[in-house]
């Protein structure tokens, strides 16, 4: 084969969050066929230019014979699992403008339904990865506006959904890592970095381990993340957060105090700030400031008072204080007896010790204490390190949280307790530590350090809901309810989809009498999303979707939920379609790149069938429902990714006209570089295609936060959460008020110091008050990723199938030997594990390396409609796990465990040939 | 558990391979049997024929398992080390000389095509003792199982087409008692090693249980039949015919279990676990 | 002289199969057949439990089991170590397969495509892999044959060095001329504590599991 026949193009991998990664893709006669490192990319890329195994699916995704590829139309109006929908080829004009007539529908009708609630929705898979593959669709959302984004397909349930909130809250933190290129010690609580860290975060941790670094990993069950690490703590499963109070007990009260931080604690916590007898904090009547006790002054003094040294313990009184209670109530104080922030949590500490969280855990207590005297041995508390030519702390210590771990009940408990084993020793956001990656509920995106700006009490800004009277929205503004029921959760663009996405679907069942009944949507988007098979009660979740009035799927194969679809629209897919996007800098999971900048994903070969780029679709979308203008004034702020315009340069297109795919990405890119570069260079889209990036170096000093904070003069809002613990108190008056009294489990969250109570009961009161009696359902169910399949809808994928079967579990119900065997199970039997809500079957795996109360099955199966999958006839959690108000923690999140039954069964019918 | 990946049993060579050590073993016995009668002056024509179409056979049904047969002349490129050449150039050796014998009622032949075919049985024994992956295979007691074995076979079957005569009856049992020696002596080798568990399984299994049943049977009726005097009348050659038969049906079972049953690949021990990272137990358990 | 060997550091190794697919799809090899796999082995019992990630395949031995079986010769070894089958020889007896201790031939069956019967179109491309016949890794030679006509060293350009290898996201596997004293997997064995598979065969593999740091 001739040169010109053969091609290598430039592209990337954004399947998972833990990306995007830069990749090349092997063209042979205009065929797509292997894809291929980038060593080009080698030097900027901290994976080297190499992706994961679900990048080498994407040859087998490109010509899977059963992709949709025209566009399709219902042609049976009854909807359900067993319908078949009738559908049959439309041309694009018949789906394009019977979508867009529905649409100026209903905006001729208004955004908003009766309720006040959209009557567009929209749904997009995981973790805003399906963005980097809708091109300019984007920009049509912002054209059209109000668009409900609360239908979630895992989001809140399957994500590290408290992480996201309190570590944006409390140190911008949408992810949070350990800065694995310094860490020496690392507690891992279920983070499986080296399955779903991305190909950056298994080559930092595989150099780690090299380097010496000693991971601990505290999990029910031995991941490859457990497999690759220093030590094995098998804890029962939703107990982590006795575990990590436990820690944090041993730093407080094992330790000599100046073994801590102080100085840390001091400058840039609220740990010195005085706490009044009603939990509030003493502030300076007259500027409403929190106090500080001045040990040089001997009296209280404004927290920013320049030169004064705050006392962190100690018997205080102050002479005159207000405090601020919810609502705007202040509370005057006079000769007051105080405690600081850092005493009223040391106290509150007092009974975590080791021996507690033992009994709780099932891991000896000694081990805790081992633990966490290793953490404070390693923390080089003093230490500093040179970084871009600043000299900055050293704190070799982090630990990091998983999935389950750090959602639904217990996860507020964890995510507290881990930043608080960071701050105590001094290390939260510098060299060595506990770090965020990325923000999305703070703008702006792409630089969390420039979302730093200072607000309230010495802190940065947050942007919770208001909770206040007056304030608060007494009726959802979507049908989750985010902004009336999760303040913390705020209401950026990112906030609703992150709001308890499961409740849109359980209330449009059955809603809570107080409100009005949400009328389900009369039109909804979909792409990149299983919510039929992705979620829980997925048998429910398939009955809300036949309720919602106009379904739009951009379809890639049939599946599960486009099944249930009006319209299937077949995009363009990852080889096929054209879109630049921001890589580099800090991004989720552990993104930390030395540059930043742009890739490009330019079509490696032609879309197949009638497949069109979604930029296309888009573009289509809005000229046909009469929101050119809009649209292209949205490319023109920055829909696409960048600006079009800025200081010294302008791509703006003209508004009245549909441009095409082409001239789209060809301003966007030219914009795009030349903001990067200050106006230095400027590249269109065919450079691009050519070189497929162009970054700039990132200063590695942006890494961490620490330094913006103390150039800004700014405190961590830890340890005391006195704007959560008010937060609370008016968010219950609020609702109480209007005679809600089914999320009073949830206010009990508002604590300002976290207090454990029994997590893991909570689960077993779901199985009694579904009826049945605990003591039937012995064991854990619980979940975990295998990389072929985490994220990336790899399901339908045959190579993936067959590379993932080398890993033991794939596919099976993973149950300890032990266990098994006095249940009379054999490797590879059949066996059904069975909730109050559901069963599943599969083949058993029998393994030492996981706890004899647990089971474990890996990914999200049961498919019954998505080619290939359905074949597979593996096992899935999601139907054992119920939706269920009283499994909803104040985040509005839930955790992927449920009360399991295991038995042998019968092998199934077609298998037994 | 023990830091092993247990074995897999082969599945590449199934009953056609088999039938390629049954009809070798069984032919290479009647080719011998052939060439004792040709010696001792008897009919010697069928026994070798037979000999020979079982021996064809054996390598017809390689030949039907083999992925590309029309380049089955391929197998004799490699004299220097490899059984299968070995056995293909024994075969080649052997068929004219038996073919000519049987044409021409040559003892001498005869008895030239029964020493290849012994050469061939050898072979027959070196290929799967040079089979590496798989333990059970690997057993030097293997060897004399197989020769032995095929002899017992073959020796038994001559029975029930040579001439009734009583010598070749003894040489039927003294195989026989040949292939009971060297069956105890592989089976005490399996056992000893920890590796060939699972073929031992296989042999202790129904179908080898009732094919070692067989065998046993037939040595008792080959012992009866060699003992009883002439006064009984064909009920002395009737009894050894059965066990002759017997002898066979055993041995071939046997063998089929060997090849599609117990051939299972060692299992993988790792010599260390990897150090992942700084003192922790990793390092502890790699010590150990 | 030049001894080309792969080296697997295990404490790098995640398990991840990315090599597997890579291989997969680099050298299109049919449904169910891996030159390059990597086995989940435990050790230990609960709680006292190690999980081992363990990249096999050919082990390219100083003394090949297969070669020394095949009737064919159709399995030979080059003066660089590499231990090719010649297709053009092979009779597809899977004796081979059985003289092998590291499990790491298979035998192509009748055409097989990754969605049933029919090739996708980039299977159509590439074609299949005739069948009927002992396949195994080869060490990507004809990427390492073209690399070095070109001047290029195997092991440190990408061009010249196994797929697997480039595509490994560890750092795990690493490639190259043990004899070269001064080269990357050279230095490797010298500096860490390893071991090689089967060892008691007697077979010389050329493929070495890193497991700990030499101690100093």
């Amino acid at each position: 084969m001739n040169a010109a026949a053969r091609r290598s193009v430039p592209s990337f991998c954004y399947n998972c969050v833990a990306g995007p990664d830069l990749m090349r893709v092997g063209v042979e006669d205009g065929i797509a066929v292997r894809i291929e490192p980038d060593e080009r990319a080698a030097a900027i890329h901290p994976g080297l230019g190499r992706v994961c195994v679900k990048a080498f699916g994407l040859i087998q995704k490109t010509y899977n014979p059963h992709r949709v590829l025209q566009p399709m139309k219902r042609t049976n109006p009854r909807k359900g699992r067993d319908e078949d929908p009738g559908f049959v080829a439309i041309s694009w004009d018949e789906a394009l403008d019977t979508i867009a007539q529905r649409l100026r529908d209903i905006r001729g009708r208004g955004l908003l339904d009766e309720a006040g609630l959209p009557r567009l929705a929209a749904t997009f898979g995981h973790g805003g990865t399906p963005q980097s593959y809708m091109g300019t669709f984007p920009a049509f959302l912002s054209a059209w506006g109000a668009i409900d984004y609360s239908f979630g397909s895992g989001q809140g349930v399957k994500c590290v959904h408290s992480e996201h909130l309190y570590g944006e809250f409390w140190h911008r933190a949408f992810t949070v890592t350990a800065d694995t290129v310094h860490t020496r010690y690392l507690i891992s609580c279920g983070n499986n970095a080296e399955v779903s860290g991305g190909v950056c975060a298994v080559r930092r941790h595989a150099d780690a381990r090299l380097r010496g670094i000693r991971r601990v990993q505290v999990e029910p069950h031995l991941s490859p993340t457990g497999a690759c690490s220093a030590e094995w703590v098998p804890i029962r499963p939703k107990t982590d957060a006795a575990f990590l109070l436990a820690l944090v007990h041993v730093l407080l009260h094992e330790a000599a105090r100046e073994r801590l931080d102080l100085g840390f604690l001091r400058e840039r916590t609220a740990s010195p700030y005085l706490v009044g007898p009603d939990g509030y904090y003493l502030r300076e009547t007259a500027s409403g400031k929190p106090l500080i006790f001045d040990s040089l002054a001997g009296r209280a003094v404004a927290h920013d008072t320049p030169g004064a040294l705050p006392t962190l313990e100690g018997a205080i009184t102050v002479g005159e204080a207000v405090t601020h209670g919810p609502d705007g109530e202040v509370t005057p104080w006079r000769d007051v007896a105080a405690r600081t922030a850092f005493a009223v949590m040391a106290d509150s500490l007092k009974p975590y010790t080791p021996e507690w969280a033992g009994a709780i855990c099932d891991i000896a207590p000694a081990t805790i204490r081992r633990i966490g005297q290793d953490y404070l041995d390693h923390a080089c508390i003093g230490e500093t390190i040179v970084v871009d030519g600043e000299t900055l702390p050293f704190r070799p210590v982090a630990v990091t949280l998983g999935k389950t771990v750090n959602n639904g009940w217990g996860a507020y408990e964890c995510c507290w307790a881990r930043t608080m084993l960071a701050v105590l020793v001094g290390a939260l956001e510098v060299p060595g530590g506990t770090l965020g990656t990325t923000v999305r509920l703070n703008k702006p995106h792409e630089n969390r350090l420039k979302s730093v700006v200072p607000g309230e009490d010495g802190f940065m800004a947050a942007h919770f809901n208001a909770t206040r009277s007056g304030e608060w929205a007494a009726r959802p503004t979507g049908r989750n309810a985010h902004r009336s029921l999760v303040p913390i959760v705020g209401n950026s663009p990112w906030a609703q989809a992150l709001g308890p996405t499961h409740l849109a679907w359980m209330f449009a069942t059955d809603a809570p009498k107080e409100w009005p009944e949400p009328p389900p949507p009369e039109m909804w988007f979909a792409f990149r999303t299983n919510p039929a098979i992705s979620f829980w009660d997925t048998q429910r979740i398939v009955g809300t979707m036949g309720r919602i009035g106009f379904i739009v799927a951009f379809a890639y194969t049939m599946d599960e939920t486009n099944h249930m679809a009006d319209i299937l629209l077949p995009d363009a897919t990852d080889l096929e379609s054209t879109q630049l996007i921001r890589v580099g800098g800090t991004k989720y999971i552990e993104q930390h790149w030395d540059h930043q900048g742009f890739a490009l994903r330019a079509p490696a070969v032609a879309p197949r069938g009638e497949a069109r780029d979604f930029t296309w679709i888009a573009t289509e979308l809005a000229r046909r429902a009469g929101l050119i203008e809009r649209y292209n004034a949205a490319l023109n702020r920055g829909a696409a990714g960048a600006p079009l315009a800025g200081e010294g340069f302008d791509f703006s297109l003209a508004t009245d006209v549909a441009h095409d795919t082409e001239t789209i990405w060809d301003a966007v890119c030219k914009a795009a570089s030349t903001a990067l570069s200050g106006g230095g260079e400027t590249h269109d889209l065919a450079w691009f295609r050519e070189h497929g990036h162009h970054v700039v170096p990132f200063r590695r000093e942006d890494w961490y936060l620490t330094p913006t904070m103390a150039r800004l003069g700014l405190r961590y809002e830890l340890p005391y959460q006195e704007r959560l613990l008010r937060t609370g108190q008016e968010l219950g008056r609020r609702l109480h008020e209007q005679g809600i009294h089914w999320w009073d489990e949830q206010l009990g969250e508002y604590m300002p110091i976290p207090v454990w109570h029994d997590v893991p009961a909570r689960w077993e009161r779901a199985v009694r008050a579904a009826g049945a009696d605990p003591a039937a359902y012995p064991l854990w169910g619980i979940t975990t990723k295998t990389m072929p399949y985490t994220t990336g809808n790899n399901a339908g994928i045959p190579l993936m199938a067959e590379v993932g079967r080398n890993l033991r579990g794939q596919g099976c119900v993973v149950v300890n030997a032990t266990t098994a065997a006095a249940l009379g199970i054999a490797e590879g039997d059949w066996v059904e594990v069975r909730s109050v809500t559901g069963t599943t079957r599969g083949r058993a795996a029998l393994v030492q390396g996981c706890r004899p109360d647990t089971v474990v099955i890996p990914g999200q199966f049961e498919h019954w409609k998505t080619p290939v999958a359905k074949d597979l006839a593996w096992p899935s959690l999601n139907p054992l796990v119920p939706l269920s108000l009283a499994l909803t923690d104040a985040t509005g999140s839930g955790a992927d465990v449920v009360r399991v039954a295991l038995a042998r069964c019968a092998p199934p019918a077609e298998t037994l040939a | 558990m023990s830091g092993t990946r247990g074995g897999r049993r082969q599945r590449q060579w199934d009953l056609r391979a088999a039938g390629n050590f049954i009809g070798g073993g069984s032919g290479a016995g009647l080719l011998l049997a052939a060439a004792l009668e040709g010696i001792t002056g008897g009919t010697f024509r069928l026994t070798l024929a037979l000999g020979l179409l079982l021996i064809g056979a054996g390598l017809g049904l390689v030949w039907l398992e083999i992925g590309r047969p029309w380049r089955a002349l391929n197998v004799f490129f490699h004299p220097r080390t490899s059984w299968m050449t070995r056995e293909g150039i024994m075969a080649l050796l052997l068929f004219p000389l038996g073919l000519a014998a049987v044409a021409t009622g040559s003892a001498a032949l005869a008895a030239a095509a029964a020493l290849a075919g012994l050469a061939f049985l050898g072979c027959q024994a070196g290929i799967l003792h040079a089979a590496r992956a798989i333990p059970a295979w690997r057993k030097p007691e293997l060897v004399a199982l197989i020769v032995a074995g095929g002899l017992a076979e073959g020796t038994g079957l001559a029975l029930v087409v040579a001439e009734s005569a009583r010598w070749p009856v003894l040489l039927a049992l003294a195989a026989g008692a040949a292939r009971e020696v060297a069956w105890r002596r592989y089976r005490v080798a399996l056992g000893r090693d920890g590796r060939t568990a699972p073929a031992l399984a296989a042999f202790t299994a129904g179908p080898a249980r009732l094919a070692r049943l067989g065998q046993v049977a037939s040595l008792v009726l080959l012992a009866v039949g060699a003992a009883l005097p002439p006064a009984f009348g064909p009920m002395g050659p009737v009894l050894a015919g059965v066990g002759g038969v017997l002898a066979f049906l055993g041995g071939a079972a046997i063998k089929a279990v060997l090849v599609t049953r117990a051939g299972y690949t060692g299992k993988l021990t790792l010599p260390a676990v990897p150090v992942r990272g700084g003192g922790g137990p990793a390092r502890q358990a790699a010590a150990r | 002289m030049t001894r080309y060997v792969m080296v697997a550091d295990l404490r790098r190794c995640v398990g991840c199969q990315t090599c597997t697919a890579a291989c997969k799809e680099g050298n299109a090899t049919p449904p169910g057949v891996q030159w390059r796999r990597v086995l989940d082995i435990e050790r230990g019992t609960y709680p006292d439990v190690q999980r081992v990630f363990l990249p096999v395949g050919c082990q390219h031995c100083d003394d090949p089991p297969c070669m020394e079986v095949c009737p064919t010769t159709a399995t030979r070894q080059r003066a660089d170590g590499i231990v090719t089958i010649d297709e053009t020889l092979c009779i597809g007896c899977s004796y081979c397969i059985m003289a092998c201790p590291y499990d790491a031939r298979s035998l192509t069956g009748a055409a097989a495509y990754a969605f049933g019967n029919e090739p996708i179109v980039s299977e159509a491309q590439r074609g299949t892999r005739p069948a009927g016949l002992a396949t195994k890794c080869d060490f990507c030679a004809a990427r390492i044959d073209a690399g070095v006509a070109r001047g290029l060293v195997p092991g440190r350009d990408p061009a010249a060095s196994p797929l697997c290898v480039n595509a490994c996201i560890s750092g795990a596997l690493s490639f190259g001329d043990r004899d070269d004293a001064e080269g990357p997997v050279a230095r490797l064995l010298a500096e860490n504590r390893w071991f090689r598979l089967h060892e008691e065969e007697g077979t010389g593999p050329g493929f070495y599991y890193l497991w700990d740091r030499e101690a100093p």
